[in-house]
C-alpha cells in the first residue's frame, strides 16, 4: 500500500514526571516538539499505529492523549494563519553537517 | 551450500505458527514471503490489531488469559488470544478489526483465513489441555459481530489439510504466483515488496497499473562532510556535535541514510541503532571515494540463494547485461541529441556521433558474450564522451572544460564532478541492494576487479546519464562553480573542496528528488523511490517475472 504521510499534532496530560520523561523521549523520535506537551510528527499510517501502541504502553489510566490528524488544508491554513516560527516546515530532504 | 541444507533440516521439523495459517489463507505467496523468506513488514493494522487486544484485556474481568502453545504432534505453535470457560466448556476467541464475510443469504461468517486460525487454536488447546473443544469464535468489531465457528470433522480436516500444504510450501524453492484476487493485494502489508501490479503487467494479466509500490520516502538522507563532527545517539534520536560544541538532534524515524564523509566520528550506540532502525551507513573517502556500506541484512538468505541460482545461468546474465547496456547506451544517446538542439557549430559532429551510437547499439541484441558486449559498451562510452564536450556552451570557464574522462584520479575539474558524482550514485545503489536483501557481490555483467561490488556497478548503468551526467552538465554550463573555491588541485590531480563537495551533494540529492515516470508501468516516481523499484524488478527477473527491468532510458 503506498505510504502517504499526514501531520498529526500529538498532544498529552502526564500526571507523573517519570512517565512524562518516557513518553516525550519517545515522541522525539517521531517528531518534533513545538510547545509544552504538544508535538508535531508527520507519520504514515503504520508509524501512528507504531506509536499509538508504543504511548499506550508508557501511559497509565489517569493520564490523558491526543492524537489529532491535519490533512493538507488544514497545514497550509496553518502556515498561513501564524507566526512564522510557530509551524516552520524543513522540506528539505537532505541535510549537509 | 552446506549451510543451506541444514538449514532447511531444522526448518522442517519445526513447528508452524497459527498466524503463518492465517496468511496462508489469505494468500500463499503472502506466506511464502513472511515464513521462508522472513520479509516482515509491521504494517498499520500489525499494531492497531495489538492495541485492540490490550484494551480488550483492560476490560476483562478476570477470566481473560493468554496462552502460548505449542504441539509437536500437530507441528503447530501459537499464541491464544483469548480462552474463556462458559458452562464448563473453554472456548478460543479470535478478535478482528474489520468486518465478517457475508454469505449468499447475507448470514455472517468468518473469513476462511479466520476461520482456520481460531480452529487451528482450537486443536491446539485440544492437544494441550487434554479436553474438548466444541468450537471458536470470531468477533468482527467493525460490524460487531460474534461468529461461531465449530470445530467438527471438516474443521479438524481442513486445519490438517492446511499445516500439510503449509509445510510442503515450507520446503518449495518457488515463490508462489501472485493473488488472483487483487483486491486482497490493496490490503496486504507486504505488497511493497511483493509487487503484484507489477507482476501482473509484465505477465500481461492486466493493462494498467495501480501503484501499490509506496511513492514518497520522505525521510532524510544525512550527510556529514565536516571532520570531527561527532553522531552519537540520544533516545530515539541521531545527536549531530559539530566540531565547534553546536548540537542537533533529528528524530530517527525522519532519517533513511547517513553519509560519512572523511573522518566524522559514529559513535557504536548510533551503529546499533542504524542497524535496528533500518537507516543505511555509508562511507566515503575525503577524496570522494565510495568506500563501502554498513551490511546489516538478515535473512534473506532464500532471495540470495534464488540470486545466486539465476546468475549463474549464463544466458541470463547475458540476456539481463544486453539489457544493461542497451538502457545506458539509448539514454546516453538521447542526451546527445538534446543538446544537439542548441549546439549551432557542434551540430554536425553531434549528428556523427549519434548515428554512429546508433549504428554500434544495433550490435548489442546480437552480442554473443559479455566480453563482446564489454567491447561494444567501450565503443558506446569513447563516442558518448568524445561529444559530451559540444555541450558545453562557450561562456564556461575555461576550468571546466572537458576533454575525455579520465578517473581515479580526476585529471579536470569536470572528471571530478563526475566521479565525485558517481560514488554518491553507487552508495545510493548499494543502499537500495542492502535494503532489498540482495547480495552486492554477485552481479552479472561486471567482474569484480575494483573494490565496488559487481551488482551495485550492473544497476549503476541505469542512473548513470540521469543522475550523474545530465545535472553535472547542466550545473556547468550555468556556471555555477567556482573555478578555484570549489576544487582542489595538485598538480594533474583534481578533488572538491569542502565548499564544492557541499555544493555537488545539494545538486545531487535535489536531483533525486525530481520525478520520472516509469515509461513501462506508466507511473511517476522520483529517482530516489526508482533505485529501489528497479533492484526490485531485477529481483524479479530471476522469480520468473520479469520484463520491466532497466527500461528507464532518458527521452
Ligand atoms: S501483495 Fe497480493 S500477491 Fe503479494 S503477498 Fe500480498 S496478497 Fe499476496
Amino acid at each position: 500500500m503506498a505510504e502517504s504521510k499526514n501531520y498529526y499534532l500529538i498532544c498529552y496530560d502526564i500526571r507523573d514526571p517519570k512517565r512524562w520523561r518516557k513518553a516525550y523521549k519517545l515522541l522525539k523520535g517521531y517528531g518534533e516538539s513545538i510547545q509544552f506537551s504538544i508535538f508535531r510528527c508527520r507519520l504514515s499510517q503504520r508509524d501512528r499505529e507504531q506509536l499509538r501502541w508504543k504511548l499506550e504502553e508508557v501511559l497509565a489510566e489517569e493520564d490523558s492523549l491526543l492524537i489529532a490528524g491535519l490533512c493538507q488544508r488544514c497545514v497550509q491554513r496553518i502556515e498561513a494563519c501564524n507566526r512564522p516560527e510557530a509551524w516552520d516546515v524543513d522540506h528539505n530532504l537532505h541535510q549537509i553537517f | 551450500m552446506t549451510i543451506t541444507s541444514t538449514e532447511a533440516l531444522v526448518e522442517s521439523q519445526e513447528t508452524i505458527r497459527v498466524n503463518a495459517l492465517h496468511a496462508l489463507n489469505y494468500c500463499p505467496r503472502l506466506y511464502y514471503l513472511e515464513e521462508v523468506e522472513q520479509l516482515y513488514t509491521q504494517d498499520a493494522s500489525v499494531f492497531a490489531g495489538r492495541r485492540l487486544h490490550v484494551e480488550l484485556e483492560k476490560d476483562e474481568d478476570g477470566d481473560w488469559q493468554q496462552f502460548v502453545l505449542e504441539s509437536e504432534k500437530l507441528g503447530l505453535r501459537g499464541k491464544v488470544d483469548a480462552l474463556r470457560t462458559r458452562g464448563g466448556q473453554t472456548i478460543p476467541y479470535e478478535h478482528k478489526r474489520g468486518r465478517c464475510y457475508r454469505d449468499s443469504n447475507n448470514k455472517p461468517q468468518a473469513w476462511e483465513s479466520d476461520r482456520i486460525q481460531v480452529l487451528a487454536y482450537a486443536l491446539l488447546i485440544e492437544a494441550e489441555l487434554g479436553i474438548i473443544v466444541p468450537e471458536g469464535r470470531v468477533r468482527y468489531h467493525a460490524d460487531n459481530v460474534l461468529v461461531h465457528v465449530p470445530l467438527d470433522d471438516q474443521g479438524r480436516q481442513d486445519v490438517l489439510n492446511c499445516i500439510d500444504k503449509a509445510r510442503q510450501l515450507r520446503m518449495s524453492s518457488e515463490r508462489p504466483p501472485v493473488a488472483t484476487n487483487e483486491r486482497l493485494c490493496g490490503r496486504c502489508s507486504l505488497s511493497p515488496v511483493c509487487l503484484p501490479e507489477e507482476t501482473r503487467l509484465a505477465q500481461g494479466t492486466t493493462e494498467q497499473v495501480v501503484r501499490l509500490f509506496p511513492e514518497d520516502d520522505e525521510r532524510q538522507v544525512i550527510h556529514v562532510t565536516e571532520a570531527g563532527t561527532r553522531i552519537g545517539k540520544s533516545g530515539d534520536q541521531f545527536k549531530i556535535t559539530k566540531r565547534d560544541g553546536q548540537v542537533v538532534t533529528l528524530p530517527s524515524r525522519q532519517v533513511s541514510q547517513l553519509v560519512v564523509h572523511s573522518f566524522a566520528q559514529l559513535s557504536t550506540q548510533a551503529i546499533y541503532f542504524c542497524a535496528e532502525q533500518e537507516v543505511g551507513v555509508h562511507f566515503i573517502s575525503g577524496g570522494g571515494r565510495y568506500l563501502g556500506s554498513l551490511d546489516t541484512r538478515q535473512g534473506s538468505i532464500q532471495r540470495r540463494i534464488q540470486q545466486y541460482k539465476a546468475l549463474t545461468d549464463s544466458e541470463q546474465c547475458l540476456k539481463l547485461a544486453k539489457q544493461l547496456v542497451e538502457c545506458r547506451g539509448q539514454s546516453q544517446r538521447k542526451f546527445l541529441m538534446r543538446g544537439q538542439r542548441n549546439a549551432d557549430e557542434h551540430r554536425e559532429a553531434l549528428e556523427q556521433t549519434i548515428a554512429q551510437m546508433q549504428r554500434t547499439l544495433k550490435g548489442v541484441s546480437t552480442a554473443q558474450s559479455t566480453a563482446s558486449l564489454l567491447g561494444l559498451e567501450g565503443n558506446l562510452a569513447a563516442l558518448y564522451f568524445g561529444a559530451l564536450p559540444h555541450l558545453i556552451s562557450d561562456n564556461v570557464a575555461l576550468g571546466m572544460k572537458f576533454s575525455g574522462r579520465n578517473r581515479r584520479p580526476p585529471k579536470d575539474r569536470f572528471n571530478a564532478l563526475l566521479s565525485f558524482g558517481y560514488s554518491m550514485l553507487l552508495k545510493d545503489v548499494m543502499n537500495a541492494i542492502l535494503t532489498v536483501g540482495l547480495e552486492p557481490a554477485l552481479g552479472f555483467y561486471h567482474q569484480p576487479r575494483t573494490q565496488a561490488p559487481p551488482l551495485a556497478l550492473d544497476l549503476m548503468e541505469i542512473f548513470r546519464v540521469p543522475l550523474v551526467d545530465m545535472p553535472v552538465m547542466a550545473s556547468v554550463n550555468r556556471n555555477q562553480w567556482d573555478v578555484d573555491e570549489d576544487f582542489n588541485v595538485q598538480r594533474d590531480q583534481v578533488w572538491l573542496s569542502d565548499a564544492g563537495r557541499r555544493k555537488f551533494i545539494s545538486l545531487y540529492e535535489r536531483r533525486k528528488e525530481e520525478q520520472w515516470k516509469h515509461p513501462v508501468t506508466q507511473y511517476s516516481l522520483t529517482y530516489r523511490r526508482l533505485i529501489e523499484l528497479e533492484v526490485r524488478l531485477l529481483e524479479k527477473e530471476w522469480m520468473g517475472e520479469g520484463g520491466l527491468f532497466a527500461q528507464l532510458v532518458v527521452r
